[in-house]
């Protein structure tokens, strides 16, 4: 509380001198980094188009994004991780403690925090709402990841608690950050997976209004809000009274409105109309999910993959930069690792991953591999062909497909729905899946690659490779931690088990007049500090 | 003391129920046919396709850490009574018609027949609208174009119609609402908010629904123009607007409401595009989203209820041909004929 005031006061100073600041913003507009406060005479509510449906508003059962960036913005998480360091600072629960095995985390609650329907946030709150996650089993796949060997929550008393777990479980602290964890209040968490879906009350600085299917989410500002985690811009109750979001599906309307002023925002601009939003008139926000960029996740068990030297050589024939240039964002760069620039941990290795066609066609000849007469190469009478099932990015793998002809490798596309796509998973019964997957910890690549993972897309027999994935994952000291994960990227990107192809930005736009738009670690929307400051 | 013409009455009345009975009996079972049949292939084509539809429908909310574990999608699988064999699921999902229960959406959990409720008066909204500017823009080309003078403007006229056919819905859309939406702002570009709402979709659909009706009203009213009654008229020297209104036009009538019925199966398909466009709550964005999701059990609903419209539309458009058409007609009041 005490240390609070002088930034009290010096928001009081920065309201009273709002219209200076415009003003003096105006020239300064292009830069990223304003620090305008909203402007008193306009009012403080804006449209911010959605591409898709957001299906389910609650954020522990979903992990769409266009979900989320409703989602976020209802619920607090027990944690906040800064997206640039990776550093996790307090915000629901402001003191937190890891045992030395990473098998139990012992939090201590913020006081005086409460949900929009007016009760208290409790440990026995916190605990209702982990036992709920795990209840709801396959509803929510990514909070239950999260919480993976979850055995209890101890209350100590209403503002301490702790969480243990049967094994060592080091995503728990990060994951307490996002969303997927968010803190809901006891009668949402008490209420059906479907109902929950519908309406979900939660502490956060917007309280839902309505949601109407398919035409719209109406969210109010929470009044009395004062638990914005230190990483925001300010403190109190957000500067928006309103936000509104239409679900716009066709991407045209979207940006025709807000070349029209119809929106103020709009999630997901089209890569080509990136250009026309980059002048003075709008703002572009832009970043790369975290965890695994788009890649090729191979199963090494069946077909040419089994052969390391081919899949180098796949590796090697892939350029990632031309890929970025052909169906990239013009904010995005080119995949330097098996994750992604934008998640904690990242390594860069542009030397291992570089584009060499010679040493592509070395590793082929090496291995016997000649070419026939259509330009493929072959082996005992077999061609090298390859097939990548995928339910997303076709124009990445075309552009793969393109360049991997090139050098005499047949990429063979199945496109199928998302549900095929997942069966082939469940099946085990694919070359290659072209996919990302999107997490804020580089314990992504065990997610992806470990035997005994449940989401293992990746089929490796990697006996090094496994011990490294599950000592990370117990791994408290953020050095040691850093020094595997470097090895395990080093490993997955040489030994090519996992060849990226593109890293795929978020891409969204809003007029010039709203400012304060930001991402949170997991690559989704804060509109805590969002406010408008000129028409 | 009954009169004979007493005794004859009710005799007739009686006759003549039994002739209507006759007459609507076997549409009505044709009608429920329509819904059986529309039911069983949709439920046997959403069975055929390979894949699991409660993976679908879960990857739509999971996304990239959607649960492959098959003891969790068992249980899920139960809950939205996917489990079972096949002759059962058809059977508990048909009788639960005639209760009224379509089941949960696997997407988004939420009753069927709800969602199915919310959605509907949007699109009829629009579809109504459609009909009304289609049926009333293509009259009005009719007989423009009858009227027209001299030939080569006539044929100038008749040609402007089918332009609604040719250029695609999708089209017409973006271009309305960056003309009249982001351009003038005189009509919102999305939602399913008040009368303004419908107007540009609205009109995206009635130009193909109008286009048709130009093709049919104009075959007939040419026939009829150069019938002889017509040319009696005109003999007897009517004004030209009495021989439109009352010899040609009704002519016109009886196919024009032939192709209601068609039309409104077109308008069903037509929305889906509309409704993307437009940003739109409706049945045909909701069949195109349970499709995508593999949610068998929207994708049931949203046929049997386009069949039930479908087949009830019918059903009235052939009974108002008892009142309208003539022959028809007779054939009703004699009894006798129908049973031809």
């Amino acid at each position: 509380m005490t240390h609070s005031r002088p930034r009290h006061a010096r928001r009081i100073a920065a309201s009273l001198t709002a219209g200076l600041a415009v003003v003096a913003l105006a020239g300064c507009s292009g830069g990223a980094e304003t620090s305008s406060a909203p402007a008193a005479d306009l009012a403080q509510d804006i449209v911010f188009a959605l591409k898709e449906d957001p299906t389910c508003l609650d954020p522990q059962q979903t992990s769409v994004t266009t979900s989320l960036i409703v989602g976020r913005q209802l619920a607090d998480s027990l944690l906040d991780q800064n997206p640039d360091t990776g550093e996790i600072v307090p915000w629901l629960a402001s003191e937190w403690e890891a045992s030395d095995d990473l098998t139990s985390y012992t939090f201590t609650l913020r006081e005086g925090v409460t949900f929009s329907d007016g009760t208290a946030l409790t440990s026995e709150v916190v605990a209702a709402n982990f036992d709920a996650i795990v209840a709801l089993g396959a509803s929510a796949s990514l909070a239950n990841g999260y919480l993976a060997g979850y055995e209890g929550t101890a209350i100590a008393d209403d503002s301490t608690f702790t969480v243990t777990f049967s094994a060592p479980n080091v995503q728990f602290q990060q994951g307490a950050t996002t969303m997927s964890l968010g803190i809901l209040s006891a009668a949402t968490v008490a209420a059906s997976a479907e109902d929950r879906c519908q309406a979900v009350v939660g502490s956060g600085p917007f309280v839902l209004e309505s949601y109407v299917p398919n035409d719209a989410v109406e969210l109010v500002g929470r009044e009395g809000y004062d638990w914005a985690s230190q990483l925001r811009e300010h403190e109190g109750q957000a500067h928006l009274d309103s936000i509104s979001f239409p679900i716009i599906a066709e991407p045209s309307v979207r940006t025709g409105g807000l070349e029209s002023g119809e929106y103020d925002v709009i999630q997901d601009v089209p890569y080509v109309d990136e250009s026309r939003f980059g002048t003075d008139e709008y703002r572009l926000y832009a970043k790369a999910n975290p965890g695994v960029p788009n890649s090729l996740v191979l199963n090494t068990t069946r077909g040419p993959l089994a052969d390391e030297a081919v899949r180098q050589a796949i590796s090697a024939a892939l350029d990632r930069e031309q890929i970025n240039v052909l169906t990239g964002s013009l904010s995005g760069s080119a995949p330097t690792s098996v994750l992604t620039s934008s998640t904690p941990g990242f390594t860069d290795l542009g030397d291992v991953l570089a584009f060499d066609a010679d040493r592509s066609e070395e590793l082929l000849e090496g291995d016997g591999w000649s070419l026939g007469e259509d330009g493929i190469y072959e082996k005992d009478g077999e061609p090298l062909t390859v097939t990548v099932t995928a339910f997303y990015a076709q124009d990445v793998l075309e552009a793969a497909q393109m360049q991997l002809r090139e050098a005499g490798i047949d990429l063979q596309l199945k496109m199928v729905s998302s549900g095929d796509f997942f069966g082939a998973v469940a099946s085990g019964d694919y070359d290659a899946l072209g996919a990302a997957l999107t997490r804020t910890d580089p314990d992504a690549l065990r997610t992806l690659l470990s035997t005994e993972s449940a989401a293992r897309w990746g089929i490796v027999d990697d006996a090094e490779l496994e011990a490294l994935l599950q000592e990370q994952a117990q791994t408290a000291d953020a050095d040691a931690r850093q020094k595997l994960v470097d090895d395990i990227q080093q490993i997955v990107a040489e030994r090519a088990y996992v060849i990226p192809t593109l890293e795929t930005v978020q891409l969204h736009g809003s007029r010039a007049g709203v400012e304060g738009i930001t991402f949170d670690s997991a690559a989704r929307l804060h509109l805590y500090d969002t406010r408008v400051v000129s028409d | 003391m009954a009169s004979p013409e007493q005794r004859a009455a009710p005799a007739h009345g009686e006759g003549g129920a039994r002739a209507i009975a006759r007459f609507l009996v076997p549409k009505i079972l044709q009608c429920l046919f329509v819904i059986w049949a529309t039911y069983s292939v949709a439920f046997l084509l959403m069975h055929a396709l390979p894949g699991d539809p409660v993976l679908a429908a879960l990857s739509l909310r999971g996304g990239d850490a959607t649960s492959t574990d098959p003891a969790e999608l068992d249980a899920l699988r139960a809950r939205y009574g996917l489990d079972g064999p096949v002759w059962q699921q058809y059977l508990t999902g048909f009788l639960g018609l005639f209760a009224g229960d379509f089941g949960i959406s696997i997407a988004t959990g939420q009753p069927v027949i709800d969602m199915i409720g919310r959605a509907f008066p949007h699109t009829a909204a629009v579809a109504v609208f459609a009909l009304v500017t289609g049926f009333v823009v293509a009259l009005a080309f009719t007989v423009w174009a009858y009227i027209a003078r001299p030939a080569w403007l006539r044929d100038v006229v008749a040609q402007i119609p089918p332009l609604g056919i040719a250029i695609p819905a999708f089209l017409t859309g973006l271009v309305l609402i960056s003309v009249f939406s982001f351009g003038l702002g005189w009509f919102p570009a999305s939602g399913t908010d008040g009368f303004a709402s419908i107007v540009l979709p609205g009109i995206t659909l009635a130009l193909p629904t109008g286009a048709i009706f130009f093709q049919v009203f104009s075959a007939a009213v040419f026939d009829a123009g150069a019938s002889p009654f017509v040319t009696t008229a005109n003999a007897k020297g009517l004004a030209q607007r009495t021989v439109v209104t009352r010899h040609v036009l009704r002519n016109a009538l009886l196919p024009s409401i032939t192709i209601i019925g068609l039309q409104i199966g077109y308008l069903a398909g037509g929305t889906a595009v509309v409704e993307t466009v437009f940003s739109r709550d409706g049945i045909g964005r909701l069949t195109v989203d349970a499709v995508l999701a593999r949610d068998v059990n929207v994708v049931m609903g949203v046929v049997v209820v386009v069949a039930t419209v479908y087949a009830v539309v019918t059903l009235i458009v052939d009974g108002l041909y008892g009142v309208i058409d003539p022959r028809t007609r007779t054939r009703l009041r004699t009894g006798k004929a129908a049973t031809r």
